[in-house]
């Protein structure tokens, strides 16, 4: 049990999930990105930081409002590149000259005869890179995970592919719903909702 | 959810600039609820009957094609056309055409990204399914035609019973790699940019079990700020690894022929001849697959808008007329070489038993292509559509040429001979057509056609007015 939860009931927010569980966050939907954005802004400057926006298309401008780091995705795959490139040669050249060399129309085995190794290099950088890519963006985001409890609001799970979304969790240190309650709707937050966990016998 | 549009100042002195407009992403200024509204109802309203009718044609067809790879498996090649001395024909013959029309597609939704050709945007989704079931129908062959099925691991770098590895600095084998690499990257490439799309299907499922296998593939997407920075930053690396694959995997194809001494094979322009061939190619394969698609489903006409194919049909333009000077290109060189068996194997191709298809080959790419200079042919979308046919054609006999007539007229006149191919070459061939075909009519039915939050994004009045980001 949540003990958020008696603040919460003080201010009559309509409640999405079950009202015996622990209060997740309390959201609200925006009517534009400029509405979103500027709300952003505002958190920021209010010193919050375990928020989260939920938009149908990536919004220019907002990581940056957001300050979110770059994405480092970027590395993940250049790490993925260089040990491909590694693993191909030493898959090439391991056994085409110690392990059983193979002389092919005289063509030499030292390292002159790089060039013809080349070819498979590239195509398993590409394919290490790309596995490296998706993968990390799976699981930099969070994916996959089908049980996230912002679904338990309906609202959301219905209208997320066009709404602009602003959910504000319960462990931010600023936390309080009274608070969140006005200063979302003074933003210009619509059907804000205390969203709680599911209970255990779902949907 | 606001729309704008675009106001622009024409004062009666100022020169009219609204010629360098660009043309507008969606026609009519809808809103993106109608984008999504749009491309979702393909997949959720009821099945149009002419889907039923065309998965039974391209099914049949598939199934035939299996059918004579099962008969080919249990009886042996000798079951196909090729024969001494033309053992390569037909198999890899269909297995370049089909892997070189992939190309468009990565250039289309790599390749253009990269270069923020925005116009791309609402038709690079259906041009990578394209990739990815072209691919497909190109790896069939491959596993075949090697004869003995059972023995394709083989091809994987593993020792074989005499704890011998394959030969790495065979182009055969570079080959795996790279059409492994490229079915590889370019599904991911297309599923992972699916996944958004994924999730907008899933909350707007009215059944359980399609919320359930929507569920299921968009992975829990929430479309959070966080997410979408992850998303963009792999969107743009998958496109640079993209781009890499449109150059190299056919490069690398052409090597099987290029490194051979095979007169009529072993030139140093295979690599650009291939590329280039395989990007014209596509590019009229994505024509012949989305000009019916609008007819299909009229909401696309908005989406998928005459400017749009305008720029395809100038990519094919393009790509033709490379290919038009690989063939001048190619003829200078036989005759220029001063070389004997060069020169026959030209004349032979232009004389000898395979002349019509050669000619068939000249006659469609050297012409075809050279129609889209003007305009008037550009904007008519129904005869774009059978020229796009023609360049297929065109294109599936140039890789018939390039590898029977090579093979047919090698040193030695007295191994000359000839290629004929069996019916079960044939059912094979349309099998990889149905095949193709089928799984584009799966893509239509149940995934979104078209990449709903690029295009979204790319709207005006979408972005956040006063945001520090790129956008206008």
């Amino acid at each position: 049990m949540s003990h958020h939860l008696p603040h919460l009931q003080n201010h009559h927010l309509p409640v999405a999930g079950s009202k015996d569980e622990p209060l997740y966050a309390i959201g609200a939907r925006f009517d534009s990105p400029d509405a979103l954005l500027h709300a952003v802004e505002t958190l920021q400057k209010n010193g919050y930081s375990s928020y989260e926006c939920f938009t149908p298309y990536p919004l220019h401008g907002l990581p940056e409002a957001m300050r979110l780091k770059k994405s480092i995705l970027s590395f993940l795959v250049l790490g993925g590149g260089v040990t491909a490139v590694l693993i191909a040669l030493s898959m090439e050249l391991i056994p085409s000259t110690l392990i059983y060399p193979l002389v092919v129309d005289g063509k030499p085995l030292n390292l002159s005869a790089l060039p013809q190794y080349i070819p498979i290099t590239v195509a398993l950088t590409l394919m290490i890179g790309a596995i490296t890519a998706v993968v990390g963006m799976i699981l930099l985001g969070g994916m996959p995970r089908f049980n996230n409890p912002i679904f338990a609001w309906d609202l959301f799970a219905t209208e997320s592919y066009r709404g602009f979304f602003l959910a504000i969790e319960a462990n931010d240190k600023m936390f309080s719903s009274a608070t969140i309650n006005k200063l979302l709707h003074d933003l210009g937050g619509r059907e804000i909702t205390a969203i709680h966990q599911e209970g255990p016998e779902g949907r | 959810m606001s729309t704008s549009t675009i106001v622009t100042t024409n004062e009666a002195d100022a020169p009219d600039l609204s010629v360098l407009d660009r043309p507008p992403q969606v026609l009519n200024n809808r809103d993106p609820r109608w984008v999504t509204d749009s491309v979702c109802s393909i997949v959720e309203s009821k099945t149009p009957l002419w889907w039923y009718a065309a998965i039974t044609v391209s099914g049949t067809f598939a199934g035939i094609g299996g059918a004579c790879i099962l008969y080919m498996i249990v009886t042996g090649v000798g079951v196909w056309g090729s024969n001494s001395p033309c053992f390569w024909a037909w198999d890899i013959t269909n297995f370049i055409f089909w892997v070189s029309m992939a190309h468009a597609g990565s250039l289309i939704s790599a390749l253009l990204f990269l270069t923020r050709q925005k116009w791309s945007l609402s038709i690079s989704r259906s041009a990578e399914a394209m990739t990815v079931f072209a691919i497909i129908c190109a790896g069939v062959y491959p596993a075949i035609h090697i004869g003995r099925v059972w023995f394709v691991w083989f091809l994987f770098p593993v020792p074989n019973n005499y704890g011998m590895w394959p030969n790495f600095s065979s182009p055969l084998l570079w080959d795996v790699f790279a059409v492994s690499s490229y079915l590889t990257v370019s599904s991911l490439f297309w599923f992972a940019g699916m996944i958004p799309d994924l999730a907008v299907l899933r909350d707007r499922a009215t059944t359980k079990i399609r919320k359930f296998c929507y569920g299921i593939f968009s992975l829990g997407w929430l479309g959070t700020a966080r997410q979408w920075r992850h998303y963009e930053m792999m969107y743009v690396l998958l496109a640079g690894l993209t781009s890499v694959l449109v150059v190299t995997v056919t490069t690398i194809v052409s090597s099987d022929c290029a490194t051979s001494v095979v007169p009529g094979w072993h030139a140093t322009i295979f690599p650009f001849y291939f590329m280039v061939g395989a990007v014209y190619s596509g590019s009229a394969a994505v024509l012949t697959l989305l000009i019916p698609l609008r007819l299909a489903y009229p909401q696309l006409k908005e989406l998928i808008t005459p400017p749009q194919l305008d720029k395809v049909c100038k990519l094919l333009l393009m790509m033709g007329s490379c290919v038009a000077y690989v063939y001048v290109m190619e003829l200078f060189n036989a005759w220029y070489s001063a070389n004997a068996f060069e020169r026959g194997c030209f004349w032979e191709r232009f004389h000898g038993s395979c002349a019509w298809y050669a000619i068939t080959c000249l006659s469609i790419n050297l012409t075809i292509p050279q129609l889209f200079w003007f305009k008037a042919v550009r904007r008519c979308l129904p005869l774009v559509f059978v020229l796009a046919i023609l360049c297929n054609i065109g294109m599936w006999f140039e890789r018939f040429m390039i590898v029977t007539s090579t093979l047919t007229h090698d040193f030695l006149p007295s191994s000359w001979g000839d290629f004929h191919p069996s019916i079960v070459d044939i059912l094979t061939a349309t099998g990889t057509l149905g095949i193709f075909f089928t799984l584009f009519l799966l893509f239509i039915r149940f995934v979104p056609i078209m990449s709903m939050n690029e295009v979204k994004a790319a709207m005006p009045g979408t972005q956040p007015t006063h945001s520090t980001g790129e956008e206008h």
